[in-house]
Formats: C-alpha cells, structure tokens, sequence
C-alpha cells in the first residue's frame, strides 16, 4: 500500500516539478563589474578593464601648488603638466598602451593584465592585475656643459600589482605594490629622488556618493626612500562614455615612475588641482 | 488504487506532449532617445508553455544583453538594471483565449500575467503570434512595451537624450515539444 503511495506521488511530481522553469543563471560565476569608474583612479591605473577592442584615451592635468593663490590662480597660471594616454585591449584580459607626459618629455609604453576578477558569488573575493611598462625621456639636454644622457640614461621602468575589491556597491578599494626603476635619476630630470629604484605601496579607494559620482582617495606611501608620501583626494563623475575626474593632488606627475620618483609637496598648501578626462570608445564591435 | 497510478501517470505524459520548452529564445529592446537609437540583444531566453495547464513561463538572464558596446553593457547593468540584486526578468502568465493551433497558420495571441524585472512586478498583457511548424515545434513571436519609471528604473536627465523611457521589447522563440 505505502508502495501505491509513493508510485502516486511520483507520478503527480511532474506536475509541481514543471510548473514554472528553475531560474538560473547563465555564468553562474559573473565578475563585479565597474570597481573603479574608470581605467584610471587619480593617478593609479585601476583593475577596471577594458572589452575587447575598445580604446580608452585620457587626458590628464596637474597644474602648479595652490599656495600661489589667486595671483596664479592657485596654481593654473603655473603651467601644467598634460599626459596624453592611449590604450587598447587586444582581448577581455590584455591591454596596450603608450602615453606622453609633458613633464620631462617621457613617453611610457605600457600593458595591463588581468589575471582574474573578483565575482558575484564571492567565489573569488577580489580583482588582480598586472601592469608594467617603459618609458624613455625625451627632453633636448644639449644646453647642458657635461654630454646629454644617453638613450639608456634616459630609460625608466615601472611594474605593479592590483589587487581590488568591492566591498559593497557604494565602497571599493585597491592595494598597489609598486615599484619604479631609473637607469640614471640625474639631478637634471624633473624628479627629487636619487636612488635608481623606488618602491612603494599605492591604496586607491572609491566612495560611491550617487549613481553616477564617487568621492576619490589615493595614498601612495613610499617604502625605501624618504620623499613625501603622495596623496590625493578627488571627485569622479560619471556621464555616458565619459568619466571627468577632478582632484587635488600632492604631485604633478602623472606616469607611474615620475609619481614614485618626482617627490611631493605637503598636504593642504602644497596641493595641486588636477584633472582626468576619460573616455572609452568602442571600435570595431558588431552592431546588430 | 493501481488504476489511480496509472491514470495520474497517464495525465502526466499528456501534459508532457502538451509541453513546450527553449532555452534559446532571443529577446531584443529597442530604446529610441532623440540623439541616440540602439537595441540589445540576448539569445538566451528560456520559456515554456504547457498548452493543457494554460501556463506561460518566461526569463532571460539579464546579464547576457549585449548592446554592442561593453561599457555601455556594464553602465546597464550596474546602475540601471542592478543584475547584481535582480538578474531575471521574467513573465509568468496564461494565454488568453487558448488558440487553436494548426500546422502552418499563425494564430495571433494574447498572454496575461506578471512581468518583473528591477525587482518590481506589474500585470501587462502581451500580444502576438504563435503557430505550431512541420516538426511540431511552437513559433513564438511577441512584443511589449516597457516604461523604465514603471520599474523604478530612473533616467538621469544628464542622458534623457541618449536612453529612452520607453523601451520595446521583442522576443521570437522557438520552443520544442518536451519529450
């Protein structure tokens, strides 16, 4: 008899079995997306990355020390320091890119990797990426008494890891173990170190204020030198493809050896107002 | 008692041959703002519809739109359709009537229930054709209109022209008799 109940049951299963569909998910292993707005945070360059084949171009600004005041209107009659950088995702992991600073003439060829990212279902709790890259200083010495640097005195070298996590929609932070290599950091470069290698260790933080703003940070402490640690405090904006960055900033540099390298002012007078315009343009993806 | 098992495993089988599954669907939204027109796409639809118990069951994975562009998948999906918290959208309702379906016509149909999406659910109606193929197979073809202020979804004025509110919706399936 308990047998006849059970056959009954299991020939009525079907019908509360197949009542509605399961709902599942197609990657059960979806990535957090969107950790930092943008490729860039600040200065630091993010584990954001890039879809296949689209292009991120950023323009960015730092201008002079605010503690010129109004007379140099804190610092924008003082000239700026203008970094044009470009760069392109060859898949979903790997970018390329080559940037031009306009603070001792440095162009920087670098890459991005990404290693993995951080997921949904907290299977992988954080984001990590690669960065590394070159950069030759192009400036003309030939005023100097002493011969001009050489193409391998003129080298620097730069390598980082990324390792970013949302902690919850409103709050992401990054760790950045970073170090930067001069072939020669003579007093003539536009840099108050001495040394050849520089190590040091960039936080990046997002507080998510609105839907499409976020109040800005950046601490980049240096571990083997005793220049200024930088800092930085700013405001993202989110509008469409683009994403306007305004901070304020102890450094002027803008690539990664001249920011380890290029020494601080203090914080407050010695600020610097900058400012990152990002864009992404998508080239070369179907349209259906 | 045996005759009770086998009448219920019988209606079992009916309803399975009255069963109709994909998991292949595509939907399409077309959003038509003044300065800016562009749909997205997903191939990954999953419905059903049981013709005996007259019920419609619909989703789609909302993270497998693609508008073609991958910054603008992932602005939609972070702070539009939030498919962290809310990752279907879904339709679970019933034909209206229940048509008649012979091989090679299109009948034209009309479906009631509830739609959800952004973790809000409404009751629309949907309309459009279905009609039965030579290998016995369910043509779906269906559209509806959705308004983004319905589903708490707001459009910053900052891309008023650039997203519209309102967003059309087309899904074809092809759903296969469950065996």
């Amino acid at each position: 008899m308990n047998r006849m109940l059970l056959l009954t049951v299991l020939g009525m299963l079907p019908f509360s079995l197949f009542a509605q569909l399961e709902r599942s998910l197609v990657n059960a292993n979806q990535p957090v997306e969107l950790i930092f707005h943008a490729p860039r945070h600040i200065n630091l360059l993010t584990v954001e990355p890039l879809s296949k084949k689209s292009m991120h171009f950023a323009i960015m600004h730092t201008f002079g020390p605010l503690d010129g005041g109004i007379e140099n209107l804190f610092g924008l009659d003082n000239g700026a320091n203008i970094q044009f950088s470009f760069e392109f995702a060859l898949s979903n992991k790997l970018s390329v890119a080559a940037s031009r600073s306009s603070r001792d003439k440095v162009y920087n060829v670098f890459g991005r990797y990404h290693i993995f990212q951080q997921t949904q279902n907290g299977k992988i709790p954080f984001s990590l990426s690669l960065a590394g890259g070159a950069g030759a200083n192009s400036s003309n010495y030939d005023f100097l008494p002493e011969p001009a640097p050489t193409f391998t005195e003129r080298m620097s070298y730069f390598g980082q890891v990324m390792l970013a996590r949302k902690f919850s929609p409103k709050i992401s932070f990054q760790l950045t173990p970073m170090m930067a290599y001069f072939t020669d950091s003579r007093a003539i470069y536009q840099i108050e170190g001495t040394e050849n290698l520089y190590v040091a260790l960039g936080f990046s933080g997002k507080l998510k204020v609105t839907d499409r703003s976020s109040l800005s940070l950046q601490y980049i402490p240096n571990l083997n030198t005793d220049l200024r640690n930088n800092f930085g405090i700013g405001w993202d904006v989110e509008a469409g493809g683009h994403v306007f960055q305004m901070y304020f900033v102890t450094s002027q540099a803008l690539n990664e050896q001249y920011l380890l390298a290029g020494g601080n002012g203090t914080i407050g007078d010695e600020f610097r107002l900058g400012f990152n315009v990002n864009r992404i343009f998508a080239t070369g993806q179907k349209r259906k | 008692m045996k005759r009770l098992v086998l009448f219920f495993f019988f209606i079992t089988n009916v309803s399975a041959a009255q069963t109709y599954l994909t998991e292949s669907g595509n939907v399409n939204f077309l959003s038509k703002a003044p300065l800016n027109e562009f749909n997205g796409v997903s191939d990954k639809l999953n419905g059903l519809i049981d013709l005996s118990q007259n019920l419609l069951d619909f989703y789609v994975d909302l993270n497998t739109l693609d508008t073609g562009i991958g910054l603008r998948d992932k602005h939609m999906r972070d702070n539009y359709l939030e498919t962290e918290k809310y990752p279907f959208a879904e339709f679970t309702g019933k034909l209206s009537p229940i048509p008649t379906l012979n091989s090679g016509t299109k009948s034209p149909v009309s479906a009631i229930g509830k739609f959800k999406i952004h973790g809000v659910e409404r009751q629309i109606e949907v309309k459009g054709t279905l009609s039965k193929n030579a290998r016995g197979e369910l043509e779906l073809v269906a559209g509806f209109d959705i308004l983004l202020s319905d589903y708490k979804i707001p459009v910053p004025k900052l891309v008023f022209y650039e997203l519209a509110e309102k967003q059309e919706v087309t899904i074809k399936a092809t759903l296969k008799p469950k065996k």
